[in-house]
């Protein structure tokens, strides 16, 4: 009996070895095996990326996302004394979350997708997928141009950092820091590949796709990096030339019949895209209210929370301002917008580089900055009456100060002038900016002339005073990409590249205590803890001084 | 006198056989009385015996069989290893035992097909005389006085049969006794010359001893089940088992000890009452808490035990089990009990089984209860005096104006205007209820011919402490089994749950923030809430803007276990069980938002479905072969075959804004933006068993278990594990050398080793996969979809398998006064699935791999006494400790920078030699005071952390350390029964040990912790105190500071809790006869009355410690009716 249990046993353990019911197939999920065997599958995949693109700007609301690249810096000062860098020791170290969203950013959402895409669309099994070599190649170009980018962005934010170049299969913990030099060397590679394969336009449905004249505008950026200027001009140029673009001198679009100049068209919520007629567009991010996918959102899918974060970064605290009887002085106007005061521009911006062209610098015009206020509360006693000079810190610093009008925007279709958020699309790159960069190429060139001729192209169209060639400096570059750029630049990134960040921190923060605080150390963001912990079988060097 | 002893032991051995008739006894009574027509026709059925000098024992067994009959004795009175040869050939049964018994000078009275033994007594007095085969020869002495009483079980029905002796001092003294009769009715007669105690005992039951009084004449006892008895049957997995022959560590749960309290979800029958078992309450209606069964072995896997209802795997949840439905619980704690279940049985198994028919009579059973809960603690949020001083040191500290007479300037606009009013709010009353709890519980159950029925029908209303946080579930259950032919029996067990969570309730995240200025609602009846408490601060958001929402939750779980089971008729022993189980579970969420009336320049509408439904099934086949070689040997095996699948799917649609909100959610092509999601998932498992039991002695056990399982959800290669185990049993207290220690009942050592696996992971972690997003190009344009790679494939990833041993003593010292377990345990988890965090390089935040192995060690203790008896009077208590050790032994095997110690694993927190869950952090050294030397950019007020390298830097490298753990070191539950007669007091206490939580609330402001305190706006935030100049706090940090560290903040979870207070009233049953009533019982308990603990948040048993799950756990009295008739 025994020894017939004892087979019964063994033969029903033994049976079960080569049953298929166990293996696999997922019923909800993809995966990349399946999806990049197909032109449209490539088009998934390259959607992703531009989500996560978007995400730069707008998929961390909050004082340690966005902000962070204005707030402490030459032109944007926290506004309240418990906001982030007013204390620069206390704020960037290396567990500050700031720190470490960037760099989670470009490699898990940017690098990794971009490289899958790459990855896959060179793989001898894809061959048969498209028609041409050139189709191909538009596919890697566009994946490439974004690569470049989050390198660029890295080695500008982090000094040296492990470029990524592939797809890992499994864990690694050895990650080394390359040097700076080769991460800008692996964005110039990747962004000249994509200079020649990129399409030179796309149609409407495509806008925000990218273009051979934003990989050739961010080309000569990354030029200037590695110190080869001539090839900055030469890169700059070729969008300057192409015929495609120019300054936008008249007005146009969808506010065009109302009162306004030509440099508010360009920030109107429908006058981003290229299709409104705005012809210095280069590369922008795609925003749009009540459309799935629309907005940046809390949740993958869906309508999200989100939209353009500026109104709420840098416009004022209104709704706390009170009239002199101590009563609410404001409500909130559609206009204006809900702000909630976080970065507060500095006095060098608001005032000091408009002083040679305060009244005809169109960029300073009512209509791009806002510099009177009236009383809008009809409860109050004040109602209607302008806002006086304020004393308080709290009311210069958050409630009200001159407002950038740039961040303004509709009110989206199922909120209501407190949301704080508008739905107009992100300019990433755009004419005046290659100018600028081609004019900081002349100068470092020491073809001062040149450069102030390209200042110059920029100053003309907002109708300020030509600057002259003996005007140039690096100094005068980055008071003149303020005047032009403010709030569409991240200027973090801008300061630490020309390696300007502490000099003029230190220069014109309003805070004494950011003044003082800010170290050398700081012309660098740190590596972020958590990068480096996890990072175990190799070290992972911080930067100096953290 | 050695032969005494010797005799003594073939008793016990006899009283596990009698076991089983013993427990069945009161049901066959009750038959006997209702069919006595039967009794006849049994007695006169003709059967054939031959048997030489055989054990009367043995004659016993074989009459048993032949002629389809129970024996049930009290062992201590019947000759029970006296031997005799009987040869009879079909002679009716009455006259053999006539023959058989009377010279043994013994009776039998039929009940049913229940033969009841007892000496042979006069008609009389039934007083037991010398026998000289039975009571060696000791003379009796002369009775002088007479005591005669009833002896009844707890249901006040007579017993039959139960011994009563006259307690001796010694082996050498007079043994005198007697048994019951068929009413449970005694006479006897005892001497007067000295004080005697009576001892009445019987299996199953607890004896009792009574002093007799003088001139003393009725004595009416009523035994008590002896629920720690050793003869237990316990449910051990694929079969039962006399708890005596277990081997593994099997512990019986006594869902005795719940029924007096408001036990809504089983495992709060957990909590405390076993050792190495923890339960951790969430304490919000209708919702399960968590179980760890010896601590946390697996990190990234399910650390959730196996639920085995009525034999078969159950994928629901606990809180679909009604718990007056279950007839016991069982948990298996050592590797050789579960590993039977094999890949699933690392985390312990809980082996659940429903109630059946028990009586012919039908027993209609009303169980109601009602109870009122309160906050057991309201975490401190500042007052409005407190708000107005944080106001005012917030800006003091921060170098801002502080003018207390200027206050109404640093307060928000619209909260001056509440200030100046003095109309402040309290969030947490803001957001309270009526809470309390109603449960309604009907039964119907009883046997009758083949069929065995029990029927069930239950609703509890539970409503929480926060607003519409409600839980009302409905359950019913129908078991149902039939003897269709002698050799086979189908039967079925199938329940019916609905639990339904629908309210959308109050925001605990947004009233902890609530400002004590802030305004709730637009008009007094309180119906229109505003958006924002402080609306030109939009931060917080009002916590009970939801009254404008609605929602619909609704779980359902159908669960049925089909079963046939055939004993093989021509090889006794051999017996084979199919299972067919489904599961279908289905839940729905439903959401809408209706228009704000308030906010008519918006439309605020949305709505959104979700769907969702499980299927499950499970076959098994089950060969189980038991034979009784010789006297000496006996074994019995296990084989199963077995297939298992799981299927999930689920659908969302949202949409928003509505075009018209009349309809809710049932019409979503109203909404602008529609959004659907679905997903779906499907693994599929094998498993293959085997188990052998052997029996020497019946006092050398031994088990071998063999388990194979596939399982879809591993990687391609790694689909199939082996889980082997092994475990030895001796019961040291029958060895005839241990006779000689009389206060020893039992002791038993049971050692244990085996193997047991987990796979509690979603399907398809083996493989990569891609989420989806989506983006618009263009403006004006449509939506995109964006295919991203989400996951990093691991072709490697298989079982984690945990190796354990377990030694234990079991004993019972002074006859069930004492008894217990001692137990140690030792598992080596290797394989670990985990979540590991990646370098983020590697373009992903983490990946499911098997890595390195943590160690848990652990004592436990489970502790029975009856402290002191005496007449009507029982104290008891019952005191279970365990104490767990958990740690890891390997992570990576990597040593990077050659130091001949393993790396640690520092972004995981994953420390070599220390707990899996540990707190990793600065530790706290004080706060900085004015006139101490700062470091740069700090103030006074500002935490001090300690430089553990003293570089006088505070650096993350060289200055973090491990500070703590996250799971209890030590566990303890003592419950104390106090009875006096009909009345029952119980009170349990629970303990958890040697843990701490961060609780980053503590933190001044939204720091780099992520507190999201924000002192500098109108919000409120936790009330620990906060240094001042004036006031300079040595342990909490100022108003400016900004933890430029980042570090949290921990406190200590150690809580005791008076956890479940109950009083209860058995009523008398001549009463209640009166009323036809069989019995009733009436309660009143109080469940958390009492913590005592430091940790600050809501309740240290929950831990929670985030906003978002603020939920304070009530206090709950109830009053309750047990009723059956």
């Amino acid at each position: 009996m025994l020894s017939g249990v004892w087979v019964l046993l063994l033969s029903l353990l033994g049976s079960a070895c080569t049953d298929d019911f166990l293996n696999e197939v997922p019923v909800g999920s993809l995966n990349p095996d399946v999806v990049l065997t197909t032109k449209s599958g490539f088009e998934n995949y390259m959607t992703a990326l531009h989500v996560a693109a978007r995400e730069e700007f707008a998929g961390y609301d909050a004082l340690h996302g966005h902000v962070t690249m204005n707030m402490g810096t030459d032109v944007g000062t926290p506004a309240l004394p418990t906001y982030n860098f007013v204390d620069y020791n206390v704020t960037l170290t290396p567990t500050y979350q700031g720190v470490q969203y960037y760099w989670d950013w470009a490699y898990t959402r940017m690098l990794s997708r971009a490289n899958t895409i790459i990855t896959y669309a060179e793989r001898p099994e894809s061959s048969g997928i498209w028609a041409t070599e050139a189709e191909k190649n538009a596919v890697i170009a566009e994946a490439k141009f974004f690569r470049a980018y989050t390198h660029n962005l890295l080695a500008n934010l982090y000094g040296g950092v492990p470029v990524v170049e592939q797809i890992f299969s499994g864990p690694k913990t050895d990650f080394v820091r390359n040097t700076r030099k080769e991460v800008y060397e692996s964005a110039r590679k990747d962004l000249e590949f994509a200079s020649q394969w990129l399409p030179k336009t796309v149609d409407k449905a495509r806008e925000g796709r990218i273009v051979k004249a934003a990989a050739d505008h961010l080309l000569a950026e990354v030029y200037i990096s590695l110190g080869d200027y001539d090839k900055a001009i030469a890169s700059a140029s070729g969008v300057i030339d192409s015929g495609l673009y120019k300054l936008m001198t008249t007005r146009f679009g969808s506010d065009k019949d109302l009162p306004g100049d030509v440099f508010s068209d360009l920030f109107k919520d429908s006058n981003i895209n290229r299709s409104s007629g705005n012809q210095e567009t280069i590369y922008v991010l795609q925003v749009e209210d009540q459309t799935p996918g629309g907005t940046p959102g809390t949740g993958v899918i869906g309508s999200g929370t989100g939209g353009n974060h500026w109104l709420r970064a840098w416009g004022p605290f209104y709704a706390n301002l009170r009239d002199p009887a101590g009563k609410s002085g404001m409500v909130l106007v559609d206009s204006m917008g809900r702000g909630v005061g976080w970065i507060r521009p500095t006095n060098y911006f608001l005032y000091d580089i408009w002083k040679s062209d305060f009244i005809n610098d169109m960029r300073n015009s009512t209509y791009n900055i806002r510099r009177t206020f009236k009383y809008t509360n009809r409860a109050s006693a004040y109602f209607g009456q302008t806002v006086g000079k304020l004393t308080a810190e709290v009311d210069t610093m958050q409630s009200l100060y001159p407002t950038i009008r740039k961040i303004e925007g509709k009110v989206g279709k199922t909120t209501d002038n407190t949301y704080g958020k508008t739905f107009k699309d992100y300019p990433v790159m755009r004419l005046a900016e290659t100018y600028l960069l081609r004019a900081e190429a002349y100068l470092l060139k020491g073809d001062k002339q040149k450069a102030a001729d390209d200042i110059n192209v920029v100053r003309t169209r907002a109708k300020a005073k030509p600057a002259m060639a003996s005007d140039m400096s690096l100094d005068y570059v980055l008071d003149e990409r303020a005047r032009e750029l403010i709030v569409e630049e991240q200027r973090r990134r801008t300061l630490i590249r020309m390696g300007k960040l502490v000099e003029r921190v230190r220069k014109y923060s309003i805070r004494a205590s950011t003044r003082t605080t800010i170290q050398d150390k700081h012309a660098l963001f740190p590596i972020p803890q958590s990068a480096m912990d996890a990072n175990f079988s190799a070290k992972l060097e911080q930067n100096p001084g953290y | 006198m050695e032969k005494l002893r010797h005799r003594k032991t073939l008793v016990l051995a006899l009283m596990k056989i009698s076991l089983l008739q013993a427990l069945l006894l009161p049901l066959f009574v009750g038959i006997s009385y209702a069919h006595n027509a039967h009794g006849q026709e049994i007695l006169e059925q003709k059967i054939s015996l031959s048997l030489d000098e055989q054990r009367v024992k043995t004659v016993l067994q074989t009459i048993e069989k032949a002629a389809a009959v129970k024996f049930t004795y009290s062992p201590q009175l019947i000759p029970a290893n006296q031997k005799l040869s009987i040869t009879v050939r079909n002679e009716p049964l009455s006259s053999i035992l006539t023959t058989l018994l009377k010279p043994l000078g013994v009776s039998y009275e039929l009940l049913g097909r229940n033969i009841v033994l007892s000496r042979q007594l006069p008609a009389t007095t039934r007083e037991t005389t010398n026998n000289e085969a039975f009571l060696n020869g000791v003379s009796t002495p002369v009775a002088d006085q007479l005591i005669s009483g009833v002896v009844t079980d707890e249901n006040k029905l007579g017993l039959p049969g139960v011994s009563v002796v006259i307690k001796g001092s010694g082996p050498s003294d007079r043994v005198r006794g007697t048994t019951t009769d068929a009413d449970g009715k005694y006479r006897l007669s005892v001497p007067t010359d000295k004080p005697v105690m009576l001892a009445f005992s019987f299996v199953g039951y607890a004896t009792q001893e009574v002093t007799v009084g003088q001139a003393q004449s009725v004595i009416n006892i009523t035994l008590l089940p002896d629920k720690k008895s050793l003869d237990e049957v316990v449910v051990v997995g694929y079969g039962t088992q006399s708890k005596r022959n277990v081997t593994g560590s099997v512990a019986k749960i006594d869902l005795g000890q719940i029924e007096n309290t408001a036990t809504t979800n089983l495992a709060q029958a957990l909590r405390g009452r076993v050792a190495g078992v923890q339960f951790t309450d969430n304490g919000r209606p209708g919702q399960g808490g968590t179980i760890l069964v010896r601590g946390q072995r697996s990190i990234a896997a399910g650390n959730n035990p196996l639920y085995i209802v009525d034999g078969i795997f159950f994928n629901g949840l606990l809180s679909d089990l009604n718990p007056n439905d279950i007839e016991s619980m069982e948990v298996l704690k050592d590797a050789s009990a579960a590993a039977i279940y094999g890949s699933r049985a690392a985390n312990g198994v809980i082996l659940i089984t429903t109630k059946k028919g028990t009586t012919e009579k039908p027993t209609i059973r009303i169980s109601t209860y009602y109870g009122v809960s309160d906050w057991s603690y309201r975490m401190k949020l500042l007052s409005p005096e407190r708000y107005i001083q944080k106001t005012l040191d917030f800006r003091s500290q921060n170098g801002q104006e502080a003018d207390p007479a200027k206050i109404e300037s640093y307060l928000a606009l619209s909260e001056v205007q509440n200030y100046r009013e003095g109309k402040t709010i309290d969030p947490w009353k803001e957001i309270s209820q009526e809470a309390g709890i109603q449960s309604y519980d009907l039964s119907v159950s009883g046997r009758s011919g083949r069929t065995n029925y029990y029927l069930s029908a239950g609703l509890v209303t539970e409503k929480g402490l926060i607003y519409n946080d409600n839980s009302k579930r409905a359950s019913f259950r129908v078991n149902v089994e039939n003897q269709i032919t002698e050799w086979l029996k189908i039967g079925l067990n199938s329940t019916y749950a609905n639990r339904n969570l629908s309210g959308q309730e109050a925001s605990v995240y947004n009233a902890y923030w609530t400002s004590p200025y802030g305004k709730l609602y637009y008009d007094e009846a309180k119906t229109q809430p505003t958006q924002f408490p402080v609306p030109e601060d939009q931060l917080i958001g009002n916590p009970m803007y939801g009254l404008f929402n609605k929602n619909e939750e609704v779980n359902q779980n159908l669960f049925a276990n089909f079963f046939a089971l055939v004993q093989v008729p021509f090889l006794t022993g051999l017996s084979y069980r199919l299972n067919l189980s489904p599961n279908l579970r289905w839940s729905r969420n439903y959401n809408f938002n209706r228009q704000d009336p308030n906010r008519p320049a918006v439309n605020t509408t949305s709505a959104s479905k979700f769907n969702q439904q499980n299927y499950d099934w499970v076959v098994e086949n089950i060969l189980t072969y038991d034979k009784q070689l010789n006297e000496n040997n006996g074994f019995d095996v296990t084989l199963l075959y077995g297939r298992n699948h799981s299927q999930a799917e689920s659908t969302s649609a949202s949409a928003s804004p509505l075009a018209s909100d009349a309809l809710g959610w049932n019409n979503l092509n109203l909404g602008q933006v529609q959004v659907t999601q679905s997903g779906g998932s499907v693994s599929d498992g094998i498993s293959t068993m085997a188990r052998f039991n052997y029996r020497f002695k019946n006092r050398y056990l031994a088990t071998f278990t063999v388990r194979r399982d596939g399982s879809s959800v591993f990687a391609a290669n790694n689909k199939y594990a082996t889980f082997p185990s092994g475990a030895l049993a001796w019961i040291i207290s029958d060895e005839p050398f241990m006779k000689t220690v009389p206060v020893l009942n039992l002791l038993k050592l049971r050692l244990s080793y085996g193997s047991v696996g987990n796979q509690a992971i979603n399907p398809y972690q083996s493989l990569a996969l891609s989420s989806i997003n989506q983006y618009v190009f263009g403006d004006g344009g449509s939506t995109s979809t964006g295919i991203f790679t989400s996951s990093m494939a691991n072709k490697d990833l298989k079982w984690e398998t945990t190796v354990a041993a377990n030694a234990a003593l079991d004993f019972d010292l002074f006859k069930g006064r004492i008894g217990g377990t001692v137990e140690y345990y030792t598992m080596n988890t290797r394989d670990l699935i985990l979540r590991r965090a990646l370098p983020t390089n590697t373009g992903f935040t983490s990946i499911l791999s098997n890595l390195g192995a943590t160690n848990n060690q652990g004592i436990e203790l489970s502790l029975n006494t009856v402290n002191l008896r005496k007449n009507k009077f029982e104290w008891s208590s019952n005191l279970v400790f365990s104490s767990n050790k958990n740690k890891i032994v390997h992570i990576y095997n990597s040593d990077t920078n050659g130091d001949g110690r393993e790396d640690d694993d520092l972004g995981n927190r994953w420390f070599i030699g220390k707990p899996v869950s540990v707190v990793y952090d600065y530790s706290f050294d004080g706060i900085y005071q004015q006139g101490e030397s700062l470091p740069t950019g700090y103030k006074p007020g500002w935490v001090r952390v300690n430089d553990l390298n003293g570089d006088g830097k505070f650096d993350a490298a060289n200055d973090r350390s491990v500070i703590g753990q996250i799971q209890p070191k030590l566990r303890w539950g003592i419950t104390n029964v106090f009875r006096y007669g009909d009345l029952s007091l119980s009170v349990f206490v629970n303990a958890m040990q040697g843990w701490i939580q961060s609780l980053s609330v503590l933190d001044i402001r939204n720091a780099p912790t992520g507190a999201g305190n924000y002192p500098e706006r109108p919000a409120n935030m936790i009330d620990a105190g906060w240094w001042t100049p004036e006031n300079p706090s040595t342990t909490r940090p100022g108003m400016s500071y900004t933890n430029p560290l980042g570090h949290n903040y921990y406190m200590s979870r150690d809580f005791v809790r008076i956890q479940d207070v109950s009083l209860s009233y058995e009523f008398p049953k001549p009463l209640l006869s009166r009323l036809k009533v069989s019995s009733l019982r009436v309660y009143a308990s109080g469940r958390n009355l009492g913590t005592f603990t430091k940790w600050l948040g809501p309740d240290p048993e929950s831990g929670y410690n985030s906003q978002g799950t603020f939920y304070p756990t009530p206090r709950t009295v109830t009053l309750g009716l047990n009723l059956s008739f």
